[in-house]
């Protein structure tokens, strides 16, 4: 059977058994049979879950991870509850164990999947004095993706392969409150229907969260995916600087997805994403495993970025100076600065609020003195700065791209290589602008205003040598190109509405509305969705010798993009008209509802296009037409070699000996590969 | 400084900084009481974190030629981890920030009613870790290797001590002076950065056994020694984070 | 040349377009307020500026599509241009000085929105999940709707009794977080009678979708006369009951709790004084008024099954929590 297909059956299996395990459960400690029980399905998804895998590619790093994850939270909860009945506290809380067990448990729970997986077996052995070997052989075939890899390309793959499937899961959740959205009064997230111990608007508010929480941990992933692969390859390192860091830094991921994905079991939350308290210190306990599922992640990204930035400074080739670096790179190191340093800000505010919660501690609570808005400061410290963690790498594929289709040089690449620092830098300078109607100090609008818009002269930098380089160029456009043009427009639309948003008085309208809501799906889907396929369509044939269907990727395009604007216009439009943000049903009277259904219906568009990628994406694997060679005729070493590209990348060692991007100067070369002696 | 000086002069400037760093705390415990003056207690901190940065944890190293040409040599790959454990640093220490930032929010140039003598007597525990730390791996750079099993015992007992002296003393002295984790902001914010500090501290003491271990298997060289290396720098770091967090919670501010 | 001559005439005219398409649009509400006219006008900049950027680079972005487009067959590069350090330096300084303009621009809006008449009437709001409470101190007036005269400031002094809201008239065009423990400060000058609605506009909960209150905006002689009949009513309606009624309409407890049988985010009060209810943690326990009291005073210590402990604490007085209790009595 194959592994598909045993997973499959696997799965539904898992869930069956998890799902009798979680009401026999319930039975024993509640004394009552109830199949609606949040652990049920909490056991059924785990259990489930795990099976899949199991079916797919039985023992390997992701089962065991798992398995010792479930073992891991029981057993955390399970000691918590047991020192609750020493101290004579109640033991049961509305999900099952009370809310520090469940804390504890998934804390765990993280920490077993990190042992029981084995990525950290190298290290410990070193603690023991073992030494490793530098390499190690990876598995044949498709299983080394469910399995412990050092290599930076296998990495990269299991990077971007779990981003697809994340940005699946929150396109679903929006798919399901976009049905809701399409008319006004409540259709099926009703007040009465409980699912998950929620009732509909309950229900909306945890998918909207979750959806956005979701999505930007598909967005780290998947440029962490991009950075992998691509980086090391360009630089002409044979791996990243700490294999072994950057195993770590991927699989961390995946307990936090299933923690993100435990708190819509647990109660769910109310927040969006943004967590702000007091409402977070009071939210159900699915609040908690989504404050803990986004540490474990924030994990991932301070890592990954610390890996980047050591391997970009002291590996890169014979004659690779700064400035003959390609342009990605230096977007991968902008990108890393802030993810690297900002990220411990929103770790810290969820800190806080978690212990908040376990503890009493007073920090945003006023009545014990607490500040509500320091939340929003520390929060959004790092929460601004991640924005561009999401764009800066998109912006340097499409950087990166240009040259290869229009044939040109990147024109005024050095500047667009400080702009990239430049917005990392001023970045760190603006959160506030998220903050304007937050009663903070008055005097502080102002200057953020003045910092925010400042942002925009080295994002304009970028833009006009866009255009510059396609100026005169000998275009051709081929599916990445598209892609590339999509996400210039999209982060076009996206930048412009900016400005609006960063005059202080014209923001208090904008302000939590949909136009907000428009303005930041344009410059996410410009910054990196758009970007992201680029990305993928372009090294596809560089993973795997073949490339993707040219009629399904023009098809993906055509049917994403203007669904695309049409959504986004229109969500501006009703945002300036009074439709507010995060609402689950709106007043009929303000004649909404002819375009949220077509928003609704633009969302489901981009949703099937992005099934005809997925589609395309996996067929072509096996299948796709060979293409072995410099598909793009791209000047980058990586292209320089046949693909799919060898094990240890480049069997010869090259020397950098001209630009990058020196297209139309006749016999002018790049790279030079150094003969071995 | 580097390599050129030999192991006693080495131990002589260690304790020279030791002494500087004890003077520079009875300074800034003096300055607290008799003038108040929050801009001179930073500026204090910040000379202490100097001195620690440059002489304990060797910072000028960063900027000095991390191993040549031969990219697969140990000299270049010490100095490719050596740069990866600063970013690391880099990182934890804006967590540190962060509380701090939220100190200062919270409680302003109000402090919390500590137990002075206790806050002295913990911080003195930790900065002397810091001189055997210190110690210890000057030793091992000279291939003194009963040097450095001896100083890095006497760092992990004082560790220890730290860790114990503020779980199961200070905190019990804060909470029957009424200063509890939800008493109230002072209560939370000192918990909170004790806590996380303390934390810290636990990881490097871990960090030192297993590094004390295999110093004992006798894997460590004077030439070839980057863990020990790697657990001292950290070790300075948990210190110079508690230069920050003694003054911000003991004694910057009158009391509430 | 001749190209940067065709492309610079149709960046001006797509950005014509462009700025008449999205000005005919009515993309804003109507303007209510003195503050929105300031608001409006900045805007009408930025779609100016928004038009013209967004032509600037997709003009020449579609141009080079069509007309820099590789033919079929050809294998050659385009041409070998590095770049240009005075135009670099050109489209970076230049606007680096557009958006500290614009900034200046939002500056002085901001002034002129926050500017204070020091005769503003007050008005005291009050925000709880999910229901908006305004009182009107220089005459003890207490609603839920709020009321304003025309072409009169008035300075909402807006607190929480739990969690973040936002208050918010599209028409009036600002907006403003209502945090707990602190007093937060709106200030409006509505200029135009009619029926608007202020909604909430920070996620507070299960039912901030519905988190709404009229704002109606009348003339000042209707104004004066509508606090005149508040008055009047509160004065007859001395009785406990009569008192307790008015507590209940001025405090929004029907967003949660229905009197005619319908279930809400709150149990119902028909029927419910005398009657045995069940509690979520399994016993049941008679509504009678120490039932009643105990529940006003710590919502969440007897919960009724099936519901959420998302009532907040109302700071009443032992009279009005007895007057509200002798109201709920005569709900049958």
């Amino acid at each position: 059977m194959k592994p598909v297909w045993r997973g499959l059956l696997l799965l539904v299996i898992g869930a069956l058994v998890g799902f009798a395990l979680g009401v026999g459960l319930e039975f024993l400690v509640m004394g009552e049979f109830d199949p609606a029980a949040p652990v049920a399905s909490l056991f059924a998804l785990l259990v489930g879950f795990t099976s899949f895998f199991w079916g797919v590619v039985g023992k390997s790093a992701i089962t065991s991870g798992l398995i010792s994850q479930i073992i891991g939270t029981l057993v955390g909860a399970g000691l918590v509850t047991l020192i609750r009945a020493f101290m004579g506290l109640d033991l049961i809380g509305s999900f099952f164990f009370t809310e520090p067990a469940w804390v504890f448990g998934a804390f765990i729970g993280v920490i077993c999947f990190i042992f029981g997986s084995g990525i950290v077996s190298d290290w410990l052995k070193w603690a023991r004095g073992i030494g490793t070997p530098e390499h190690h052989e990876d598995k044949p075939g498709w299983e080394k993706y469910f399995s412990v890899s050092l290599d930076h390309k296998v990495i990269g793959i299991q990077y971007t392969v779990t981003a697809l499937f994340l940005i699946g899961v929150g396109g679903l959740f929006a798919l399901i409150f976009r049905t809701e959205l399409a008319q006004s009064q409540l259709q099926f997230l009703t007040v009465d229907m409980k699912l998950f111990g929620q009732n509909g608007p309950q229900l909306y508010n945890t998918l909207m969260s979750l959806h956005g929480m979701i999505m930007i941990i598909s967005i780290l992933l998947g440029i962490a995916g991009m950075i992998n692969y691509i980086v090391p390859l360009m630089v002409g390192a044979q791996d990243m600087a700490f294999p072994r860091l950057n195993a770590f830094s991927y699989w961390i991921a995946v307990p936090a997805a299933v923690l993100l994905l435990m708190s819509l079991i647990l109660g769910g939350f109310d927040t969006g994403w943004t967590g702000y308290p007091p409402l977070s210190a009071r939210a159900p306990v699915g609040m908690q495993m989504f404050f803990l599922g986004v540490f474990t992640a924030g994990w991932s990204s301070i890592l990954g970025a610390l890996n980047v930035i050591v391997t970009v400074v002291r590996m890169r080739s014979k004659g690779m100076v700064a400035f003959r670096m390609p342009i990605f790179v230096w977007a991968a190191v902008a990108t890393s600065i802030i993810a690297l340093t900002a990220t411990q800000f929103i770790g810290l505010s969820f800190q806080l609020v978690m212990f908040q919660r376990l503890f009493g501690m007073g920090f945003f609570d006023p009545a014990k003195g607490g500040n509500p808005i320091l939340f929003q400061h520390l929060f959004w410290f790092y929460s601004h700065p991640a924005v561009y963690v999401f764009v800066l790498p998109g912006l340097g594929i499409i950087s990166e791209l240009l040259p290869v289709f229009a044939r040109k040089p990147l024109f005024g690449y050095r500047w667009v290589a400080m702009s990239s620092l430049a917005i990392a830098l001023v970045g760190f300078l603006v959160w506030a602008h998220h903050m304007f109607t937050s009663g903070m100090n008055e005097y502080l609008r102002v200057p953020f205003m003045y910092s925010t818009l400042l942002v925009a002269v080295p994002t304009g930098v970028k833009f006009f040598s866009w255009v510059a380089t396609l100026w005169k160029g000998k275009i051709w456009t081929p599916t990445p190109m598209l892609f590339v043009l999509g996400g210039i427009i999209s982060f076009l639309v996206g930048g412009l509405t900016g400005p609006p948003n960063a005059t202080v008085s014209v923001d208090l309208h904008l302000h939590d509305t949909y136009f907000i809501v428009g303005h930041f799906h344009d410059t996410i889907f410009g910054g990196f969705m758009f970007p992201f396929f680029a990305a993928l369509y372009f090294w596809f044939p560089k993973a795997t010798g073949r490339r993707m269907n040219e009629t399904l990727g023009k098809i993906h395009f055509w049917l994403m993009t203007p669904s695309f604007f049409v959504l986004t216009f229109g969500m501006m439009r009703i945002g300036l008209l009074g439709m507010r943000r995060r609402i689950v049903d709106y007043d009929p009277a303000l004649h909404f509802d002819t375009t949220h259904l077509i928003l609704t219906i633009a969302g489901f568009l981009i949703a099937l296009s992005v099934c005809i990628f997925i589609y395309n994406f996996f067929y072509s694997i096996k299948n796709g037409e060979k293409a072995d060679g410099n598909v793009w005729n791209s000047r980058s070493p990586e292209w320089q070699v046949p693909s799919p590209m060898p094990a240890h990348n480049y069997d010869e060692p090259f020397e950098v000996v001209g630009e990058p991007y020196d297209y139309g100067l006749p016999g002018s070369q790049y790279v030079q590969f150094i003969k071995n002696k | 400084m580097s390599h050129t000086q030999d192991k006693s002069s080495a131990f002589r400037q260690g304790a020279m900084i030791f002494v500087y760093l004890a003077v520079l705390t009875a300074l800034e415990f003096f300055v607290a009481i008799a003038l108040g003056a929050v801009i001179l207690l930073i500026a204090i901190a910040l000379v202490k974190a100097g001195l620690v940065l440059y002489y304990y944890m060797h910072l000028y190293k960063l900027g000095e030629e991390q191993g040549g040409e031969d990219t697969h040599s140990y000299a270049y790959t010490t100095g490719t981890n050596r740069f990866g454990l600063w970013l690391f640093l880099l990182s934890d220490f804006f967590v540190f920030a962060g509380l701090l930032v939220m100190r200062f929010n919270l409680l302003g140039l109000t402090r919390p009613n500590l137990n002075q003598g206790l806050g002295l007597l913990v911080t003195a525990v930790l900065l002397t870790s810091s001189f055997f730390m210190n110690r210890a791996e000057t030793a091992m750079a000279h291939d003194d290797q009963k040097g450095f099993i001896t100083g890095t015992i006497a760092t992990l007992v004082l560790g220890i001590g730290f860790i114990a002296g503020v779980v199961f003393v200070e905190w019990p002295a804060a909470i029957r002076e009424g200063i509890t984790a939800s008493s109230g902001t002072p209560g939370a914010a000192f918990f909170m950065m004790t806590g996380m500090h303390a934390f810290h501290v636990l990881t490097g003491v871990i960090f030192l056994f297993i590094v004390l271990n295999n110093g004992r298997k006798g894997l460590y060289t004077d030439k070839k020694h980057w863990a020990v290396e790697a657990a001292t720098v950290y070790w300075h770091f948990v210190d110079v984070v508690w230069i920050f967090f003694y003054p911000a919670l003991y004694l910057i501010g009158k009391l509430a | 040349m001749r190209h940067f001559v065709i492309v610079g005439i149709l960046v001006i005219i797509m950005a014509a377009l462009t700025y008449a398409g999205l000005n005919s649009a009515g993309l804003m509400p109507i303007e209510a307020s003195a503050q929105a006219v300031s608001i409006d006008s900045l805007w009408n900049y930025e779609l100016i500026a928004m038009s013209f950027l967004f032509a600037l680079i997709v003009v020449p972005i579609i141009y080079s599509l069509v007309i820099f487009r590789r033919k079929k067959g050809e294998t050659g590069d385009g041409e070998h241009i590095e770049g240009n350090t005075r135009l670099e330096i050109a489209w970076t300084v230049i606007p680096l000085f557009m958006v500290i303009g614009l900034a200046y621009m939002g500056a002085y809006s901001l002034g002129e929105v926050r500017r204070v008449d020091p005769n503003a009437m007050v008005v005291k709001v009050t925000a709880s999940q999910w229901q908006w409470k305004f009182e009107y101190p220089d005459s003890g007036v207490i609603s839920t709707e709020l009321r304003l005269p025309v072409n009169r400031q008035v300075v909402l002094k807006m607190e929480s009794l739990d969690v973040i809201h936002s208050f918010w008239v599209p028409e009036f065009r600002l907006k403003q977080d209502i945090v707990p423990g602190r007093v937060t400060e709106y200030r409006v000058t509505p200029s135009l009678v009619g029926n608007y609605k202020v909604r909430c506009s920070e996620i507070c909960g299960t039912s901030h979708a519905y988190m709404e209150s009229p704002v109606i905006v009348v003339s000042q002689a209707d104004f004066d006369g509508w606090i005149a009949e508040q008055q009047a009513f509160t004065a007859a309606n001395q009785t406990p009951e009569g008192k307790g009624q008015a507590l209940v309409s001025a405090n929004g407890c029907a967003a949660c709790h229905s009197v005619n049988g319908a279930v809400g985010v709150g149990p119902t009060w028909q029927g419910l004084f005398g009657s045995t209810v069940e509690l979520e943690v399994g016993s049941s326990v008679t509504a009678d008024e120490a039932y009643l009291t105990e529940s006003l005073k710590d919502p969440k210590a007897k919960v009724v099954k099936g519901f959420q402990p998302t009532m907040p604490i109302y700071p009443f007085t032992d009279e009005e929590i007895a007057n509200i209790v002798a109201y709920i009595k005569t709900l049958k």
